[in-house]
């Protein structure tokens, strides 16, 4: 533990009360969201990734410009945000690129929390969701492992937090 | 086209490129918000040193290396497991490095590759680490 960093829990942020270990349901829906991804984003994620490709940029074999795989990471945050008031830390990630995610075309993303567990004194919340075109070929699947505090779970709750987590569901 | 550097010869032990890059506060700033990536205060109330980088921006060092080996193949039927050891600080240098760990034809006559993927800080620590497989045409 650093000693400038705090030795509390936060209790609660702009978001509300953080949610506590005891409050994630195993086997929740975390509910659905229709997701059409624009050149807009596109341009952005490759901005902030230093990612640039003739796919993404100009064209590519699928017919049209289609996104770098890893812009899917925020939908599923997104849904947990909205039932789960969350800062904490990514601890992992797992991906499947089932198809390339195309311009202009509506996909819908399911997600649902899949386990909990405690390891080293810190609790962990792991969801999962899919991504499915019009047709209902899936697009992509993904397994999230998400640390709740960065503090040990020993540690009492007080005090507001600066940081809410996402807070805006935008690119 | 994007060319995949990787091609069905590819034997284990090969190299993955390695993708570098240094990053910089202003890398993870999003309008005047206050973030445990951008504010000392935000990062140390949730029990941070300091700010730390945005997990998925760091770990794009991976996809972009990914998508150099296999091009399409990354794309579509690409996959991974990544697990952040450690957080980055926001003005920490990182490169992407990864190694191949097995090949295997699949029903398509594709070479199937897997590799094992990892991130390295600028003190040599791995900060990411995880595995990935992607696909090769048959030529």
């Amino acid at each position: 533990m650093n000693p400038n960093a705090s030795s509390t829990r936060i209790e609660r942020d702009a978001g509300g009360k953080r949610a506590s270990f005891d409050d994630i349901v195993v086997g929740a829906v975390l509910g659905e969201m229709e997701w059409v991804v624009t050149e807009d984003m596109v341009d952005k994620q490759s901005r902030m990734d230093h990612d640039y490709d003739e796919f993404y940029s100009l064209d590519s074999p699928w017919g049209g410009r289609v996104a770098p795989p890893q812009i899917q990471y925020r939908p599923p945050r997104w849904l947990l945000s909205r039932s789960y008031n969350i800062r904490g830390l990514f601890y992992r990630w797992k991906m499947e690129n089932l198809r390339p995610i195309r311009l202009n075309e509506t996909l819908r993303v399911k997600a649902w929390v899949t386990k909990k567990y405690v390891k080293t004194e810190r609790e962990f919340v792991v969801f999962a969701a899919e991504a499915t075109d019009s047709a209902g070929n899936v697009v992509f699947r993904t397994e999230r492992t998400h640390l709740l505090d960065v503090i040990e779970r020993s540690a009492p709750r007080a005090g507001e937090g600066i940081d809410s987590g996402i807070k805006a569901e935008r690119i | 086209m994007a060319i995949a550097v990787l091609k069905a010869s590819v034997e284990v032990g090969d190299d993955l490129p390695s993708i570098a890059r240094q990053f910089s506060l202003d890398d993870f700033k999003r309008a005047d918000e206050q973030t445990i990536h951008t504010d000392l205060a935000a990062a140390r109330r949730e029990g941070l040193e300091a700010p730390v980088a945005i997990g998925p921006q760091v770990a794009s060092l991976i996809f972009r290396q990914l998508r150099e080996a296999f091009g399409r193949g990354w794309v579509e039927g690409g996959a991974c497991t990544l697990t952040f050891r450690r957080p980055v600080l926001v003005t920490d240098f990182c490169v992407a490095r990864g190694k191949v760990v097995g090949t295997s034809t699949d029903a398509a006559g594709a070479t199937r590759v897997d590799c094992d993927v990892w991130i390295e800080n600028q003190r040599g620590e791995k900060v990411i680490v995880g595995s990935a497989s992607g696909s090769i045409p048959r030529p």
